[in-house]
């Protein structure tokens, strides 16, 4: 099956495709990762960082940063309304789903994932660079709004999806799913007091959509997880989330751009806000 | 409460870093993260090579104790283990040189901010604390060892 199949096949963009556009001007490659000092290592030729943390949340409220601070973020890398965003990052793109997600809370139009991320493009092989890139500040108007109502969800939005038991796909670990442990495999316990998942929630871990070089899966084998899977259909609203709301950005963009469903919502506060929450009602096991 | 004496020196260095050379000298120091695997013919006093559930991939812990129990660490660590981590792997096999292993045992963590700088320790990158605590895991196994020998 080609990549066009995908419902928009443009929001995805092969390591090729990068390598053959890194002096591309109206395109900037943007890296966006876990591991904090990754990028100082070594990124694609030209590629600028941004910092899920430092760059994109606000560093007093758990929020995002105002349009004004969006704008300037993209100034200082020289990103115009106009510019291409290719993300690409560690972790499966976790982190640049996320970057891209939160592009698209404040409208910004040209966005695309290069598919497989950093690790793919380390493992055939491609140029690395630690020379860190200088752009000329560029105008970026100061978004309108933010579009949170659109693409995001909140809490009380979860509670309403699952007391009238509408779609909400969580997509941590199975185990975490459960309630049998408090942090992801392979991390340390980030501060959650309960285990267990939103009640009504379904279990659909996010590496389902994912294949073993972190590369996407086929739309046919998408649509078998999620159209045929779980009962998802384009125009069903659709809320998803994880812990803090990376890996929900991953579910996301496949629901959103390789699927083409059109009221997906990623619930950013996720799990540590849920699980932590007083009075909010959880379930465990399956 | 005071480090051993070559912790106390890095300390000292990091902590008079503005950030971005901070940032510079962290990478310098994750680049020297495989140097501190086991040496051919090097014999250790206590292995640990494994993967916990809460770390990203494998580490292995190599002890030595001389007759004056002065430790000697090596490490090796899998390819998806951070860049913060591999770097703390670094600074703490050349800190801990010539340490006690009685020194070790007593090292408070609140040095890893001093040396890291509060933007890097958060969320996610908190198993930069992972390494410290398997090297004290492993002085603690040594201990437990040599009691139960006497």
């Amino acid at each position: 099956m080609s990549p066009k199949d995908y419902a928009h096949p443009e929001a995805l963009v092969s390591t090729e495709w990068v390598a053959a556009h890194l002096d591309e001007p109206s395109v900037r490659i943007v890296e966006s990762n876990e591991d904090v000092l990754l990028y100082d290592t070594g990124h694609l030729p030209g590629a600028v960082h941004i910092d899920w943390r430092a760059d994109l949340q606000d560093q007093t409220v758990r929020d995002y940063i105002s349009p004004a601070e969006f704008a300037a973020v993209c100034s200082r890398n020289g990103i115009g309304p106009e510019t291409t965003c290719i993300f690409y990052g560690d972790k499966s793109n976790w982190w640049a789903c996320y970057a891209l997600w939160v592009f698209r809370l404040f409208g910004h139009q040209n966005v695309k994932i290069m598919n497989g991320g950093r690790d793919k493009w380390v493992a055939e092989g491609r140029p690395l660079t630690r020379e860190k890139p200088h752009y000329a500040p560029v105008d970026y108007p100061v978004p309108s709004v933010r579009r949170d109502a659109e693409i995001r969800a909140f809490y009380e939005d979860a509670k309403k999806h699952s007391d009238a038991q509408l779609p909400l796909i969580d997509v941590r670990s199975p185990g975490e799913f459960r309630g049998e442990i408090t942090h992801m495999p392979e991390y340390p316990q980030e501060g959650v007091l309960r285990g267990g998942h939103v009640p009504g929630a379904r279990s659909v871990p996010w590496k389902a959509a994912v294949n073993d070089d972190g590369t996407f899966k086929s739309r046919e084998e998408l649509e078998k997880i999620y159209t045929q899977g779980c009962g998802l259909a384009p125009h069903t609203d659709i809320v998803a989330y994880c812990r803090i709301g990376e890996r929900s950005s991953h579910t996301w963009f496949v629901l959103t751009y390789l699927l083409g469903y059109d009221k997906v919502r990623n619930y950013d506060g996720s799990w540590t806000e849920w699980g932590n929450r007083v009075r909010a009602p959880i379930a465990t096991g399956e | 409460m005071s480090y051993p004496p070559k912790l106390q020196q890095i300390i000292d260095l990091f902590e008079h870093l503005p950030e971005e050379e901070k940032r510079e000298t962290l990478i310098a120091y994750a680049d020297q993260a495989a140097a501190q695997a086991p040496r051919e013919g090097e014999t250790f006093s206590l292995e640990d090579v494994r993967k916990d559930e809460e770390c990203t991939d494998t580490v292995g812990v190599f002890l030595s104790v001389d007759p004056d129990r002065k430790v000697r660490f090596r490490i090796t660590l899998g390819p998806q283990v951070q860049t913060l981590t591999r770097a703390m792997t670094a600074i703490l096999c050349k800190g801990f040189e010539g340490a006690s292993i009685e020194e070790v045992m007593e090292v408070p963590a609140d040095f890893v901010p001093k040396i890291v700088g509060a933007q890097l320790v958060r969320q996610r990158s908190q198993t930069v604390y992972y390494i410290l605590t398997r090297m004290k895991s492993a002085c603690k196994v040594w201990l437990n060892r040599e009691r139960a020998a006497a």
